[in-house]
């Protein structure tokens, strides 16, 4: 619905507005994570002021996971980073993959939004480019959209995990009432939208058994790197062009 | 409210670490013309990440989950998000009340 008055920047703001409203689902799913680590961080002995330095610096649940399950006091500092460095060397094949939707853009503009790149943001800017592709466009993430999505969940995150340094002492199990499974809903409605066959599949397959597999072997958020670097390796191995 | 100093440096450790592995792959292949073999990995990647996260959940063998997991991957294939995750935390809810 573009009027031929409306300028780059309110573009822009209804840009920012549609990747608010697309992060509502996700942002419901984020909550009962962030109560959950706020609660494990208070029991580690974190204050919410350094709960909310932890995650609004880092930014990477799964690595945050990580962190507090190996906490010690004083903490072991090269522990910390390896396990930060592999849990969240994911984020090297999707900067690399989003880099070919961030050609438009310049370095300035990517450098700080690539801070906010966490799996939900990257998959929903990704999904959002390649639909907008579809309809003829050129395959350019959508700033605005991807600003919006990215303060959403930041925000998000952020409130949320020193909410649960406070009410940690008297949560009880969050799972109890299903709110976690609202994340396997939105990842399997985003792995639809970027089906394209069995064929393409078969990785997919792949990470899925080796994550689950390690899952049970290992402790913390190691199955997401060997998963996701098992189905890259399958691609590798099968993918011809 | 309180810092300590190796708690602020362990923060600052992590934060640099995820912060360079975010803009590790932009800046090491944004510019670079990929080949086709590297596109098909690049296009499985997305996929590979997504469901090793959730991976736990299809592992995790309570029957409970496992049925509410069937009716969200019945409902993903179908319907929008919203409905989706509605149905996907309310399956959830009641199966763990009813199966054990």
């Amino acid at each position: 619905m573009e009027t031929v008055v409306s300028r780059p920047r309110d573009i822009g703001l209804q840009e920012f507005r549609r990747g608010v409203r697309a992060s509502l689902p996700v942002m419901l799913g984020f909550v009962p994570f962030a109560l959950v680590l706020g609660a494990q961080a208070s029991a580690k002995g974190f204050s919410a002021l350094e709960t909310s330095l932890l995650t609004g610096l880092n930014f990477g649940g799964g690595s945050e996971f990580a962190a507090i399950e190996l906490w010690t006091s004083p903490p072991h500092l090269l522990l910390i980073a390896t396990v930060t460095l592999l849990v969240n060397s994911r984020h090297l094949l999707m900067g690399a993959a989003f880099a070919s939707y961030l050609r438009a853009v310049s370095r300035r503009r990517a450098l700080p939004a690539l801070f906010f790149m966490c799996d939900e943001s990257w998959a929903m800017g990704l999904a959002d480019a390649k639909a907008r592709a579809g309809e003829g466009r050129p395959p350019t993430l959508s700033m605005g959209y991807y600003s919006g999505v990215s303060a959403s969940l930041y925000l998000t995150w952020v409130v949320f995990t020193a909410l649960g340094v406070l009410l940690g002492p008297i949560l009880g199990d969050v799972t109890a009432y299903g709110f976690d499974m609202a994340f396997p809903a939105v990842f399997l409605v985003l792995l639809r939208g970027m089906w394209t066959g069995l064929r393409a599949a078969v990785p997919w397959g792949i990470a899925l058994v080796v994550a689950g597999l390690v899952h049970h072997v290992a402790p913390g958020a190691w199955h997401v790197p060997a998963g996701a670097v098992s189905g890259v390796a399958a691609a590798w191995i099968w993918g011809r062009p | 409210m309180t810092i300590q100093v190796s708690t602020l440096l362990a923060i600052l450790i992590m934060a640099s670490v995820t912060y360079l592995t975010r803009i590790g792959g932009y800046l090491l292949l944004g510019d670079r013309e990929l080949s086709a073999r590297a596109r098909i990995v690049l296009d499985a990647a997305p996929g590979c990440v997504l469901i090793s996260v959730i991976a736990p959940t299809f592992a995790s063998g309570r029957p409970a989950d496992l049925m509410a997991l069937g009716l969200t991957v019945l409902a993903a294939t179908r319907l929008p998000l919203a409905p989706t995750v509605v149905i996907a935390i309310s399956a959830a809810a009641v199966l763990r009340r009813i199966v054990m």
